[in-house]
């Protein structure tokens, strides 16, 4: 079983503006300009001063009408409080020097700006880490309105099958430093028999990172389900193999955890895959399966179509990937046994025009210093393949587990039932090149009314 | 199916016409009345995978009007509402999720009746019969973090119904059940298009508190 990796590029954003994208086959240096940043908007209506005028002449109309022509107002409005006015300033006239003049007539208890204020529950919510304007992908899946909704439960655990993740300080590991904050549950490592799940490659803490990274930390990128834990299980090793004894192996460890009587883990991700199949892979996939939790997986990138192994057992959610087009990347494997697709980028595109390739950015170990054997460098980086489009998929299923759909049938059906139909599908059809489409978080996370459909 | 109901409606008020014209001047009177009850409806799985029960206490009122002996005419209201939250089902059959996004309903039927009384010789007990038809308005408002989604639609609905009067005097009680169709009026999305559920009608047993203004 090899790891499924069409095309590595890596991007150094350590250091904006420069974004340097390097291809297997070529260098390419991509001038990421950071937008200007808006100027925050103004916290009150320009023009207006509410005027509130002291008792003893608040109901004398004659003294409050010249006290507002001495403040050079142009006309004002009375309001239901006695005494308090709404008053329209001369065009061009500062809020902030009629407040001061109005402010010292005799006859004015005080005078204020008219601000502005709104609901205060938000309907979206906008991370403010560094690097998040280059995850495109997030947008594409309109994250901002699904984290309004839903950002995740850290009781609810996704199981990363991988080459380990960058989790903990442990030798010559380090633990990457956009997890500061996130949960994770332990793990183990069965490629070299241990308890510690360490990323020696950087695929797995990348595939982990779409899940996970912690965000709204002011650093970094974001993860699509950040307030959800995660569960380091390392079945790949350095090169980014391993075989179907060690996946089975991970799938029943992640599967039979418990904690406090619970197994926290509702969800496994397989951002790997292979031909043929495993009956011991396929028991331990029933198993977790029965046992509730959602397994999802890659559907593979040799671009042809034929869903790889696991993600072709019938119980897997198996996700392909698109671009920022919605188009099926030239990668992505697809078939009648697709579940869905997700953004799984294509670094030799930059469909958002933001100057940067529509990888899509996670942060991992570095892999230069990965090469020279040293896991304490890392970089927010750029990969593009099936196995980036999975995790974006299990993200959304422990955020619809942590809404409350506990069942992995049930789980299935919300992402599929709601999914972006695309190559010409119909509504509610699916095709085999993109399955039943592009995943709508928004839209299964918000549910059925009695008559009213899902929030599209 | 749309011809036919026309047909009706249109039957029923030109027979409510017809008996008002040709009631003896003498026989008619005026009562108003309170009504109250149960109403159960009939899309009762879309309605318990929202509200967890399928009906819940209805209220109303309205004008009738005594033709001679046995013949009346009324028109009435009744509103139902219940609260609920939004769910996931991912087919009929399979389990509900709820989702904790609060969800109200509201239904607010308005409709006339033709009935027909059936008095016991001197007893104070008067059975009666009645059909009509009328209009069922749908309120649906729930909210998902932060952004309220409302739905409003109004359906035609027609109902029949049986029940007991008692009293002499101004002041009389009944007890009646009806049965009401509003057809096409749901299944259009949400868990009622899951369950294939297109009725917003169903069974209201009510109690109605009758206050006449003619002497029986």
């Amino acid at each position: 079983m090899r790891v499924l990796q069409w095309a590595l590029v890596s991007a150094s954003l350590a250091a904006a503006p420069f974004i340097t994208v390097a291809g297997a086959a070529d260098l390419v240096k991509v001038a990421g300009r950071p937008r200007a940043t808006t100027p925050p908007a103004a916290a009150f209506r320009p023009g207006e001063v509410i005027v509130q005028f002291k008792e003893s002449v608040a109901g004398d109309r004659g003294r409050v009408e010249r006290a507002l022509k001495e403040g050079r107002v142009e006309s004002a409005r009375a309001g239901f409080v006695s005494g308090r006015y709404l008053a329209s300033l001369i065009p061009g006239d500062s809020v902030a020097e009629a407040v001061s003049r109005l402010s010292a007539i005799p006859e004015v208890d005080f005078a204020e700006p008219n601000g502005i204020v709104r609901k205060s529950q938000a309907s979206t919510f906008a991370p403010n880490d560094t690097f998040y304007r280059f995850q495109w992908n997030l947008k594409l899946l309109g994250a901002e309105r699904t984290w309004a909704i839903q950002k995740g439960k850290p009781e609810v655990v996704v199981a990363i099958l991988d080459t380990g993740i960058a989790y903990e300080d442990f030798g010559p590991y380090r633990k990457a430093p956009d997890f500061a904050g996130t949960v994770f549950v332990p793990g183990f490592d069965f490629v070299n028999d241990d308890a510690h799940a360490n990323d020696d490659e950087y695929h797995g803490t990348h595939v982990a990172s779409t899940v996970a990274e912690a965000t709204n930390n002011g650093v970094g990128v974001a993860g699509f389900a950040f307030g959800c834990g995660l569960m380091p299980v390392k079945v790949l090793d350095a090169a980014g193999d391993g075989t179907f004894f060690d996946v089975a192996q991970g799938i029943e460890f992640a599967t039979d955890y418990q904690r406090d009587g619970q197994n926290p883990v509702k969800v496994i991700n397989l951002s790997l895959g292979g031909p043929g199949s495993s009956e011991s892979v396929n028991r331990a996939i029933d198993k977790a399966f029965a046992r509730g939790v959602v397994v999802v997986a890659s559907s593979g990138n040799d671009g042809e179509g034929t869903i790889s192994y696991p993600a072709s057992n019938s119980k897997v959610m198996a996700v392909g990937g698109v671009d920022g087009r919605k188009e099926r990347a030239p990668y992505s494997n697809f078939g009648r046994e697709l579940s869905v697709v997700a953004p799984g980028g294509n670094c030799l595109r930059d469909d958002d025009d933001d100057r940067v390739a529509d990888c899509v950015f996670q942060q991992m170990p570095d892999p230069d210093a990965v090469d020279l054997g040293r896991y304490d460098t890392f970089c927010y980086c750029g990969l593009d393949g099936t196995s980036m489009a999975a995790p974006h998929v299990a993200a959304l299923a422990a955020l619809l587990v942590s809404q409350g759909i506990t069942d992995p049938a049930a789980v299935r059906a919300a992402i599929e039932q709601n999914a972006e139909p695309l190559g010409g599908a119909a509504e509610g059809a699916r095709n085999d090149t993109f399955g039943h489409g592009l995943v709508r978080p928004a839209a299964s996370l918000s549910g059925l009314g009695l008559n009213d459909g899902p929030e599209r | 199916m749309h011809p036919l109901r026309g047909t009706l409606r249109g039957g029923a008020a030109a027979l409510s016409l017809a008996l008002v014209a040709a009631a003896p001047a003498g026989a008619q009177g005026f009562a108003v009345f309170g009504q109250g009850g149960y109403f159960s409806m009939t899309a009762a799985d879309s309605a318990k995978a929202v509200f967890d029960s399928s009906g819940g206490p209805t209220f109303g009122g309205g004008l009738s009007y005594g033709i001679g002996r046995h013949f009346y005419v009324e028109g009435a209201f009744r509103q139902f509402s219940k609260e609920g939250e939004r769910v996931f089902v991912a087919s009929a059959g399979s389990p509900v999720f709820k989702l904790g996004f609060p969800l109200e309903a509201r239904l607010r039927p308005v409709y006339g009746t033709v009935g027909y009384r059936f008095p016991l010789g001197k007893s104070a007990f008067v059975p009666y019969v009645g059909v009509g038809a009328g209009s069922t308005s749908y309120r649906e408002e729930s909210t998902v973090a932060g952004e309220t989604k409302t739905e409003n639609r109004s359906k035609g609905s027609f109902h029949g119904l049986v029940g007991i009067e008692y009293g002499r005097g101004h002041l009389r009680f009944a007890a009646e059940g009806v049965y009401t169709t509003v057809p096409d009026a749901i299944g259009v999305g949400g868990v009622s298009k899951v369950y294939g559920e297109d009725d917003l009608g169903g069974f209201v047993a009510q109690a109605k508190l009758i206050v006449s203004l003619k002497k029986r």
